[in-house]
């Protein structure tokens, strides 16, 4: 079998599997953040415990009208949700989920996932733009805005593992990690960045209490607030991939990925697992805070978690250089 | 960011405001949840819940309380009692009772003021229609649904008795119970 198709059927699988991932994670957070207000959660659709609403969810989605503003610029509108969720996707090419299971593990797979997720924002401004609509174009602004300001604390964060291990290859980084307490978040400038990364994602996320550009009362909901339909699902399909592939990578560069006790095939489970930890992490602290002003937010990132982050890097790099780079 | 030399100390207030924060959803999280599944579940109401207004029937004779007497129709705050009375010899009788239960803001005066407990609440409130005109109750629908919920506890006497001062002599305060009955047109204060 050629190359290209073994890495083509490989990435149609991995597609699947994030979709239907990305469709129960809704769940699982619906579930979550109804016990932390002590209700049930979706309870009916499905038994036990309403284990068929995602599904529910995504027909009720396809069947819905799909409405286009009469004054939107169509060819920008209709685009953007294929542009929003394309490098939400594709976040996900380079992640390996056990020693040789993935599309492609990349010797520069750090710097792919920083790269590609980033531009996730084009999409997101061709949506805001595109619907012709005040509050969606004010939420895109504003959503620019931050996501460039957290990309740089992100950034920073997320390359303190690859300085501590010498590698931008995310198999290379996990199989660093080996060994009692190797994992990077057991070390004290691996905690720091994970914090750092945490607050970072949660901001590049646009989740709460970083979520401006849909803050309800006064943009409705957001950047997305004309889409309907299958539009909207893909929409939210990306974001919530976004999120999975954010804890995919904070798993693997501070958690130790795949790593755990038992058996080698237990690997991905294990890894599974760990990601969905730094989901309900993201998801308790959405429950717990109140919305931050924009200035607030901005500084924030500018004038507290980048100079940690650089400073962070810097020392991080100092340790390195006098020490040697973690066994890789 | 604070510019001056409390840094650290706004520092650690935040850390711990975060670290708070987080510990109530926590200790929430690990609570059960207090939701009742309301049709297949239900809770025990109160004895004093005031639900949807019935009409009864004396259970020894199994003849309609009511007497007619308009007291009731009089007390309505939001008027929504018409009664019609029917003079007998014996004993006076309601020829037409109706209740706009869709107007009714389940105030509790008519079963207060009733001389006879005829008009009661009930333990129930989930009388939901499509049809606003469902909701006009005539006396015979008052009648059914008196059969078909559990009463509450509250009933014109029980409820004068309680309000009464205290009496000094049980027989004697029975006796002006039975009086005050008679001729309670307002609630007692």
């Amino acid at each position: 079998m050629p190359p290209v198709l073994q890495h083509a059927i490989a990435g149609f699988i991995v597609l699947n599997v994030v979709i239907g991932l990305v469709t129960y994670v809704t769940l699982l957070e619906r579930k979550f953040a109804a016990r932390m207000q002590s209700r049930i959660g979706p309870y009916y659709v499905g038994w036990p415990h309403g284990w068929l609403q995602p599904i529910a969810d995504a027909l009720k989605l396809m069947m819905k009208e799909d409405v286009v503003p009469d004054r939107a610029d169509r060819w920008v509108y209709n685009l953007a949700p294929i542009a929003f969720l394309i490098p939400c996707i594709l976040i996900f090419a380079t992640i390996p989920f056990a020693p040789g299971l993935g599309v492609a593990d990349l010797n520069i797979g750090v710097l792919f996932f920083l790269a590609v997720s980033s531009l996730e924002i084009v999409g997101l401004f061709m949506g805001g733009w595109g619907s012709n609509n005040k509050y969606a174009l004010l939420s895109a602004m504003r959503a620019v805005n931050q996501i460039i300001s957290y990309d740089l604390p992100f950034v920073f964060a997320a390359l303190v593992p690859v300085v501590l291990v010498g590698s931008l290859q995310l198999s290379v980084i996990v199989e660093a990690q080996r060994g009692w307490f190797g994992w990077h978040v057991f070390s004290v400038p691996g905690l720091l960045a994970f914090v750092a990364f945490l607050v970072a994602t949660l901001a590049a996320e646009n989740r709460v209490p970083f979520d401006i550009l849909e803050a309800e009362s006064e943009l409705v909901a957001g950047f997305r607030v004309e889409y309907s339909g299958m539009k909207f699902a893909l929409i939210q399909l990306a974001e919530y991939a976004h999120m999975i592939g954010t804890s995919f990578l904070g798993a693997l560069l501070f958690l130790g990925g795949w790593l755990g006790p038992g058996p080698g095939w237990l690997g991905p489970v294990w890894f599974l697992f760990k990601a969905m930890g730094v989901f309900l992490v993201v998801t308790w602290v959405r429950w717990s805070f109140v919305r931050i002003r924009v200035d607030q937010i901005l500084a924030i990132s500018w004038k507290l978690l980048l100079p940690i982050t650089i400073l962070l890097l810097m020392a991080t790099g100092l340790w390195v250089a006098l020490q040697g780079p973690r066994a890789g | 960011m604070p510019a001056d030399g409390s840094f650290w100390s706004e520092t650690g207030q935040l850390v711990r405001a975060v670290g708070r924060a987080l510990g109530v959803t926590f200790r929430n999280f690990l609570r059960p949840p207090v939701t009742v599944q309301y049709p297949t579940v239900k809770r025990v109401y109160p004895d004093r819940f005031r639900g949807i207004l019935a009409l009864t029937y004396d259970k020894e004779t199994g003849e309609e309380n009511c007497i007619g007497c308009r007291l009731c129709e009089f007390i309505c705050p939001p008027q929504v009692i018409k009664v019609e009375m029917l003079k007998a010899e014996k004993r006076n009788w309601a020829k037409t009772f109706t209740l706009e239960l869709y107007a009714c803001e389940f105030c509790e005066l008519c079963v207060q003021v009733c001389p006879t407990d005829a008009i009661i609440m009930l333990k129930t409130f989930d009388l939901a229609t499509a049809d606003r005109r469902e909701l006009l109750l005539d006396k015979d629908r008052l009648h059914a649904l008196g059969l078909q919920h559990e009463p509450s506890w509250a009933t014109g006497n029980r409820l004068r008795d309680m309000q009464a001062p205290p009496k000094p002599v049980k027989a004697e305060a029975r006796g002006e119970g039975k009086a005050a009955a008679k001729t309670a047109g307002e609630p007692a204060e």
